[in-house]
């Protein structure tokens, strides 16, 4: 359990608030038109709302790790947050290696291994 | 085992007297595992090449049947579990920490690695394969024969969230979901917070009451999660005409009425139609569906196998049976819960809104 403070109040209820808020504002960003704005920055309104989504993700990610899973502030935290993160490298490897960087992504599998092949 | 166990014989069935160390016979994880096997693998041969065939069906209920057994063993010798016994590991690097937690961390290692390649299979289609609306605007359809035959389908990448993020009462399901379970991830940190509280500092029954309460109430949420997954996947919703609100009367689709299917090798959405010409951009979406199904699937899976682990805390809950000396149950299985309302988090904005 926790044994530290937010603000001044309990960790539990504080990061609840604030997964609610960010959700709520995760939910807002698709609901809401940003075609100005993503016009004004250069972007466009899909690559705007992704860099939202991801950008409100990573936080709600570390709260609920952080806070919720008690990988921080407590007398153990620090082994089993390494031991969560040992997958870590295998991560890197399928989302940056495999499923972003690949030279030839789909296209360049075989084609039994391609879209579209049922036999 | 320890001296104190020579007269002892623990029963590999439970209910177990752990004062004399944690029992080592179990036969409940045999038995799950024969069970999980039978149900998988009936189940795998019932859906062969994609044709059904009922004959498997009841071989099916077997391993169901097999692995209830299973944990009614398992749930047996939990009952009698009083946190009088509680492994600690004595060597570098989990020293003095709980064993059963250090295997929870190592099991939601594996669970990290099965998602991250459900993830990185996603970001793969998605980058590798055209967006079919890119294609769309393109001018690229089937009618015009630009580069398919007439009525062939094209090959491309239509993300669930056309469909979902089309307006606030399509995703209002998924919406919804997102805020149970991180409601449900609170619940049950208040349940391990009444159930740690130390003897004396709370009446007992209130303990088992809350701890009952937050236990069942996170419970409700994971129940009402698989509802609305099953509404948003097959059933749909009807939205009522309310002047006062400015709501207008809606029926909304379910993904599986929409056509939104693992095998829709010829799916037209109705944005697709030209409306000069009538054509129709016919699209090949199996893999878009099939990486939208599997990864939202395993996860709803996860969350039933969570609904299933709290049916039986929440009815030991109710007889009382967590106390300071036991809550860490509660604490591992709260791992579990998180780590599925994690998956979520990235689940959510990945395949429901982007």
């Amino acid at each position: 359990m926790a044994h530290y403070t937010i603000m001044g109040r309990d960790p539990y209820w504080m990061n609840f608030f604030g997964l609610m808020i960010l959700t709520l504002i995760e939910v807002a960003a698709v609901g809401l038109d940003l075609s100005p704005e993503a016009t004004g920055w250069s972007y466009t309104e899909k690559k705007l709302t992704l860099m939202i989504l991801v950008g409100i993700g990573i936080p709600k990610f570390i709260m609920i790790a952080a806070i919720f899973m008690h990988l921080w502030g407590d007398e153990d935290s620090k082994i089993l947050t390494l031991t969560a993160l040992f997958p870590s490298f295998f991560i890197i490897v399928m989302i940056l290696f495999i499923g972003l960087t690949h030279p030839e992504a789909t296209t360049g599998l075989p084609e039994w291994c391609r879209p579209g092949y049922y036999n | 085992m320890s001296e104190h166990d020579e007269h002892h014989h623990p029963s590999a069935w439970g209910p177990h007297d752990w004062s004399h160390g944690a029992p080592h016979n179990s036969w409940a994880p045999l038995i799950m595992s024969i069970g999980f096997g039978i149900f998988l693998f009936m189940l795998a041969a019932a859906f062969t090449n994609g044709v059904f065939d009922a004959s498997y069906v009841p071989l099916v209920f077997v391993g169901l049947l097999v692995s209830l057994v299973g944990l009614i063993v398992w749930w047996r010798q939990d009952m009698s579990f009083d946190g009088t016994y509680e492994p600690i590991a004595t060597g570098t690097p989990f020293k003095n920490i709980q064993i059963r937690k250090v295997a929870i961390w190592v099991f939601l290692m594996s669970e990290m690695m099965v998602f991250t390649s459900l993830f990185s299979t996603y970001i793969r289609y998605r980058t590798g394969i055209e967006n079919c609306q890119t294609v769309f605007e393109r001018g690229d359809w089937v009618s015009q024969g630009y580069t398919l035959e007439a009525g062939e389908a094209l090959i491309c990448f239509e993300p669930a969230s056309h469909l979902i993020a089309s307006s606030m009462w399509h995703i209002a399901p998924g919406a919804i979901n997102t805020f149970a379970l991180i409601i449900s991830s609170f619940t049950i940190v208040q349940a391990l917070r009444w159930a740690k509280k130390p003897l004396g500092t709370v009446d007992e029954e209130v303990r088992r009451k809350r701890v009952f309460r937050y236990l069942g109430s996170t419970w409700v949420l994971a129940i009402i999660f698989l509802i609305l997954k099953m509404t948003e996947w097959f059933i749909g919703f009807y939205v009522p005409e309310i002047e006062i609100l400015g709501i207008h009367e809606h029926h909304i689709h379910s993904l599986y009425s929409e056509g939104y299917l693992i095998n829709a090798d010829h799916y037209h959405h109705h944005d697709w139609v030209d409306e000069a010409t009538g054509a129709t951009m016919l699209a090949d979406i199996s893999v878009s569906a099939s990486t939208f199904y599997v990864t939202t699937g395993t996860h709803g899976v996860h969350v039933l196998g969570g609904i299933i682990g709290l049916t039986y805390m929440t009815f030991k809950a109710w007889t009382g049976g967590y106390t300071p000396k036991n809550a860490v149950s509660i604490e591992y299985f709260g791992l579990y819960w998180h780590f599925v309302d994690l998956v979520w988090v990235l689940v959510f904005p990945f395949f429901y809104l982007y």
